[in-house]
């Protein structure tokens, strides 16, 4: 069947279409080059005068394992109240997986990625995923607080060895990138160990976090994985950490690195309050290395609830609960989980600032192919809140009035006031579909041209730019339409996208030993086959190509 | 899977290595089964009874039945379809299946508008009740095997559900800890005569004290921890018992404190499980513990898990009326079967399906070989996760999930194969987003 999208206007900037009109064919899922004045479309949509994307992408947000359910479980209040209302999902912190794939889709994304995937809980994170209908997802890989690896480094295994391993547990894990979560803080907590310095040596195995995170972004380098290491960096949430995101910068020395949620990580201790924004330091660190990229974070004001790996951090952050529990748990041997409720209040000075930290950020970040649009959700904000978010960014009139309802002593404390920059649609355009297809490696998403998978959204474009991305009006997903006006008209599948880096398996027998020894596992049930992961059908597979980063 | 098993040679039993459990929880996923040709497993590699009890269980299939009649499976589909139809307060309970098989109950259950639960949640709510109403420190079972310096075993002997746990778990040295050394105390519970062979190894203390009252005795020593030389005794354990495990609590380096809160007895047991997740939190501000509740028999931890991704809340859910609401209370089966005029129950992991009130109409999808109080409207026997299909199950520890394969083709049908035609048969609906 082909279908022919009419006279949009194309935002499509992997293949430099800024808003031009132009018409679009969609055969078997695909978009195809224009068949000629001879071809007969089954099916025309006219778009004169609507914008349209591709679908978008979001590269982080927590929707689904282990962490994301204790997170359901915590925030029972919110299910009882939404149990009242007539669709009880909307714009809650912890959504069903059958609401993640609707209201994603609803807002006409079409791919969401699980940044924090434990390898031990990689097969729930998989089962759960499978469960989300419409879009696509994956996850990434936490590593850097695994016993397995520390010891491997501890025994002063080679740049090789350690690629092998991430090698195997990438492929092992059915995963497409490679996460670190405040490397050597969670394995530290083990011991009681409430902060680690990135050149202090962690108890046991005596590594200090430096040299983790290098060998992981070497080891990412090394296999040619697409996505560069994603790096939930140190001391998350703490006034002053921004010195450690600056070095974690300088020690990768040059090599690929996503700074993830770097608005948690952006913050100074100057000034009357001891809590400042350091986002202008981190923008032109950013802006001057183009091996840096990032993702922002941002917070938005309302009650949520945060769900990390990193439980040095969320432990330090369990007195600030919203309501009054919290979760920890110390996982596996390979990382750990804090589940704390949380309230973002306009009121509250230190919240404003984060606010205000986070749109610094996206403003003086000057490159939209390196700076991506998150909230972490749910950590800073539900993602219902993109489209709130994407106003803020491109009409700084609804900034201004927003900012002058926040705690009155934040102009004093952030610039934001006199940033003028607004975003354009062709700029989102690159940062919710061109810029994370391309970083992670996913060359037939993300854009329009020929070839391209036909994952499409098409906007009224509307001056109030929150009505216009929380309700497209069309949204096609392998070329089906799954949603009109905002209502999801057919349900399909997603798919699950993986890398499947080539490594010696020599390194398997080692592993085997070890799971033996510590993980009463066997390695054999540990990897994931291609038949769990929907039914065999489904995967997706990404190039890796060593060296060429 | 047909690719799994090994091809049978005549006359000689089939050996498959490196089998996964999945009865208790647990995750032993190195058993060595031998296969007698046609169908009889035998478990070589463990003396664990509940594994031997299990495997061991695989009688010839039989058809399904409606109304004590033989039928075939079609048949038996379309009457389940028939009366589900019509049912007006239906339960979908029992749940003791794989993660497919949850699947397809829950979707089930949402299309009937059921109310569904678990056959063994008393012990999992009183764990949940608590995570639900403050939160807790928790660990998995690799933490306890590779970093506990001191395990705290609170209440009856949790091997009486879970035996190979101190076996696998604890039994071996952490490789993680210096010096790597373990000591175990179990509070007011005893260790069975297995556990204790098992532990011989290594220091065990028992402070006995009323089973009844563990959550008396993890109070005092949590009031304790602050200045031990102030402890007072609970439970019928003296004072200077809880001072010296109040102090060794204080200096253990990773503790771990463990229950099985399925034994707890009482209406109130959550309460135990409260003040335990209270000890726990204490210790932690004088150096690292966490909690090990375990409870897991019959995959209930990744059903579970499953209901809660669906639908964003637990089990104990009523799905009647669009949004799902859930009421560990109200929910309960064992209340809520009191009220349903149609009960589906599966329990695909053991031959046993409860007794329900005479004017209840069941549709049991149980093993062959199951007997009943009163013959279900419509039975359908069903193979067991693991045994006859390859299953997703979840540990206790509710982080890992493990494969199970198929052993053996006794001709029966997975739960989640029945449940989904008995879906297709009922009216369609289009789904709601
Ligand atoms: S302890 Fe549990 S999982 Fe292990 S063999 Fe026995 S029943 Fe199976």
């Amino acid at each position: 069947m082909l279908t022919k999208l009419a006279g949009g206007r194309i935002y499509d900037p992997a293949n430099g279409h800024d808003g031009a009109v132009g018409d679009l064919f969609l055969q078997d899922g695909r978009i195809v080059a224009d068949p000629g004045p001879g071809a007969a479309p089954d099916e025309v949509h006219d778009l004169t005068g609507r914008v349209v994307m591709a679908g978008a992408i979001d590269i982080h947000s927590h929707i689904a394992g282990g962490k994301v359910n204790i997170a359901r479980l915590l925030m029972a209040e919110e299910h009882r109240m939404a149990a009242q209302e007539p669709c009880g999902c909307v714009g809650l912190a912890t959504p069903s997986t059958h609401a993640t794939g609707c209201r994603y889709a609803q807002m006409g994304y079409t791919a969401a990625f699980e940044p924090a995937m434990l390898p031990s809980n990689a097969r729930h994170a998989h089962l759960e995923m499978a469960d989300i209908p419409l879009i696509d997802t994956g996850g990434y890989l936490v590593l850097g607080n695994d016993d397995l690896l520390l010891e491997l480094l501890a025994s002063g295994a080679g740049e090789e060895a350690v690629a092998d391993y991430v090698g195997f547990m990438l492929n092992a894990t059915r995963s497409l990138a490679v996460k670190a979560v405040n490397p050597g803080g969670i394995n530290a907590f083990k011991y009681n160990q409430r902060r680690l310095d990135v050149d202090e040596n962690g108890p046991f195995h005596a590594i200090t976090p430096r040299r983790i995170l290098t060998a992981l972004a070497g080891a990412v380098q090394r296999l040619g994985i697409p996505h560069p290491l994603h790096l939930h960096g140190f001391n998350l949430g703490v006034p002053g950490n921004v010195e450690a995101t600056l070095d974690s910068i300088v020690a990768v020395d040059g090599l690929r690195l996503h700074l993830t949620h770097v608005q948690f990580h952006a913050y100074g201790a100057e000034g009357d309050r001891k809590f400042s924004s350091a986002a202008a330091r981190v923008a032109e660190a950013v802006n001057r290395r183009p091996n840096i990229s990032v993702d922002v974070g941002q917070i938005m004001f309302g009650q949520t609830v945060t769900a990390s790996a990193d439980t040095m951090a969320q432990m330090g952050n369990a007195g600030l609960a919203h309501p009054k529990k919290w979760v920890m748990m110390d996982i596996e041997c390979d990382a750990g989980c804090g589940v704390v409720p949380f309230r973002y209040r306009d009121k509250a000075f230190v919240n404003a600032l984060q606010w205000a930290i986070g749109l610094e950020l996206f403003l003086l970040i000057e490159d939209p192919w390196r700076i991506f649009l998150t909230t972490d959700h749910p950590n800073g904000a539900p993602f219902t809140s993109y489209p709130e978010l994407i106003r803020l960014l491109m009409d700084r009139d609804h900034r201004l009035a927003r900012m002058a309802e926040l705690h009155p002593a934040l102009p004093e404390h952030t610039i934001l006031g006199s940033l003028t920059r607004e975003y354009s649609l062709g700029e989102i355009a690159t940062m919710t579909r061109a810029a994370p297809a391309r970083i992670l490696g996913l060359t037939d998403r993300g854009h329009l041209g020929p070839g391209a998978v036909a994952d499409i959204t098409v906007y009224t474009d509307r001056p109030d730019r929150h009505a216009m991305f929380e309700t497209p009006d069309l949204v096609f997903k392998d070329g089906r339409l799954i949603v009109r006006d905002g209502v999801v008209v057919a349900f399909l599948q997603g798919r699950t996208h993986v890398v499947e880096p080539a490594y010696d398996p020599k390194i398997e027998s080692w592993m085997a030993r070890r799971f033996d020894e510590r993980m009463g596992q066997r390695l054999t049930h540990f990897r994931i086959a291609e038949e769990e992961i929907r039914g065999g059908n489904g995967l997706v597979r990404h190039a890796c190509q060593p060296g060429a980063f | 899977m047909a690719s799994d098993r090994p091809t049978h040679p005549i006359g000689r039993p089939v050996v498959h290595h490196d089998v996964v459990c999945p009865f208790c929880g647990l995750g032993c996923d190195d058993l060595t089964v031998e296969e007698e040709p046609p169908s009889t497993l035998a478990v070589r590699s463990t003396d664990c009874p509940v594994a031997r009890e299990r495997f061991s269980h695989t009688p010839v299939a039989e058809p399904p039945r409606v109304a004590g009649v033989p039928v075939p499976l079609a048949e038996a589909v379309e009457a389940a379809a028939a009366l589900l139809g019509a049912a007006q307060a239906p339960l979908v309970a029992g749940l003791g299946t794989d993660v497919d098989g949850a699947r397809a109950a829950l979707s089930l259950a949402e299309r009937l508008g059921a109310v569904v639960d678990h056959a063994l949640s008393d012990g999992l709510y009183r764990n949940l009740a608590v995570l639900q109403r403050t939160g807790w420190i928790a660990t998995t079972l690799a933490e306890l095997r590779n970093r506990c310096d001191l395990l705290l075993v609170a209440g009856p002997d949790p091997a009486a559900l879970h035996p190979r746990l101190f076996e696998r778990w604890v039994a071996p040295a952490p490789a993680f800890q210096t010096p790597p050394s373990r000591e175990v105390v179990f509070l007011c519970g005893e260790p069975l005569d297995t556990t204790r062979a098992v532990l011989s190894g290594l220091p065990v203390t028992v402070l006995p004290g009323d089973p009844a009252r563990t959550g008396d005795a993890a109070a005092a020593l949590a009031a304790a921890l602050a200045d031990p030389s102030r402890a007072a005794g609970a439970a019928g354990i003296g004072a200077g018992d809880i001072a010296a495990l109040a102090e060794r609590l204080r200096t253990a380096r990773y503790a771990v404190v463990a229950w099985g809160a399925a034994a707890f007895a009482g209406p109130h047991a959550d309460l135990t499980v409260e003040r335990l997740v209270g000890l726990v939190r204490d210790a932690n501000r004088h150096t690292r513990c966490a909690g090990l509740p375990l409870a897991g028999h019959d995959n209930i931890v990744g059903v579970n898990q499953v209901c809660t991704w669906r639908f964003g809340v637990p089990l104990r859910t009523s799905l009647a009326g669009g949004t799902p609401r859930h009421d560990p209370h109200r929910f309960d089966w064992a209340r809520y079967a009191a009220v349903a005029d149609v009960v589906v129950w599966v329990s695909s992991f053991r031959p046993e399906v409860p007794a329900f009130p005479a004017d209840t109409t069941v549709v049991a999808l149980a093993p062959p070989g199951t007997a009943f109080a009163d013959e279900p409207a419509v039975f359908i026997p069903v193979g067991t996760p693991g045994i006859d299909h390859p299953a997703h199950v979840f540990r206790s520890d509710t982080v890992v999930a493990l494969r199970g394969r198929g052993l053996i083709d006794r001709g029966l049908p997975g739960v989640a194969a029945v449940l989904k035609a008995i879906a297709a048969a009922l009216p369609q609906e289009a789904p709601a987003c």
